[in-house]
């Protein structure tokens, strides 16, 4: 039995970089680089940069 | 000699009924005629809650001395002289519970102290002079606080300071860090990415404690 097509999109997590533990979850293409961008973290109440978490291993 | 008998009368007529019953079955020794008065022999009640005194009440109380001959009528003296403490047969080496509960040597104490009896109330845990030496002694003591003790806190508390590090120093290398992702093209070439760490089992909750790799 042939094993079901991969998704074209896959959901990542960014994380906050201010090591609030705080993450947004996004959409993007699979074959697109990782996702970084600046957003706010409410816990330090600053503009921070997120990127996406690495994936694979546990998860 | 009468006229101290006239003096206990008009006493016994003033007092509650609660009260008069209550000296009724057991006699103060100061009232009583010619009797000499007890010798007080300290008896230190520790406050371990762990003994098996049942008197454990932190604060040092003063019970009349042992008789020299130590008869079961005696003892049984002995102990109406204590209603409101706990008795040890020494025979048996039973305990034998207070003859009054703490709730109605609480009542009995509120009453003697309205009444202006107090000296004639034999010691008890109840006692205010008792309550204001413990109170003295234990101070406001929240669990956790004393000597020797220490509070475990939740994880996140026990947690809090070093994390709230880790915090602290990303935040102090926040804007170099996008001085270079911007610099890099916001993203392109960016080779470091975050890895979530997962947490030990009993914490693990779906969000994981992260580790920037």
């Amino acid at each position: 039995m042939a094993k079901k097509a991969k998704s074209r999109t896959i959901s990542v997590r960014l994380l906050s970089m201010a090591m609030t533990g705080y993450y947004m979850t996004f959409t993007r293409p699979r074959q697109h680089r990782p996702l970084s961008m600046l957003k706010y973290d409410p816990v330090v109440k600053k503009k921070v940069l997120f990127l996406e978490q690495k994936r694979g291993g546990s998860k | 000699m009468a006229a101290v008998a006239h003096e206990h009368v008009r006493l016994a007529q003033s007092l509650p009924r609660q009260l008069l019953h209550f000296f009724k079955r057991f006699p103060p020794p100061q009232l009583s005629p010619g009797a000499p008065p007890p010798r007080p022999q300290t008896v230190q009640v520790v406050s371990d809650t762990s003994s098996s005194n049942p008197n454990a009440g932190g604060a040092t109380i003063e019970v009349p001395a042992d008789d020299p001959s130590p008869t079961p009528l005696i003892q049984n003296a002995k102990w109406k002289r204590n209603p409101f403490l706990a008795h040890k047969n020494p025979t048996t080496g039973n305990w034998h519970a207070p003859h009054y509960s703490l709730r109605r040597q609480a009542d009995l104490f509120r009453l003697a102290v309205e009444y202006n009896v107090l000296p004639l109330m034999p010691e008890s845990p109840k006692h205010p002079e008792i309550k204001a030496a413990k109170r003295v002694e234990q101070g406001l003591r929240v669990k956790g606080t004393g000597e020797g003790q220490r509070v475990k806190g939740k994880y996140w508390e026990r947690t809090l300071k070093s994390r709230l590090e880790v915090r602290r120093k990303a935040m102090e290398a926040m804007p170099d860090m996008i001085r270079t992702w911007k610099e890099t093209g916001h993203g392109r070439g960016w080779k470091k990415y975050p890895r979530g760490r997962t947490l030990p089992d009993n914490r693990r909750k779906g969000r994981g404690v992260l580790e920037y790799a």
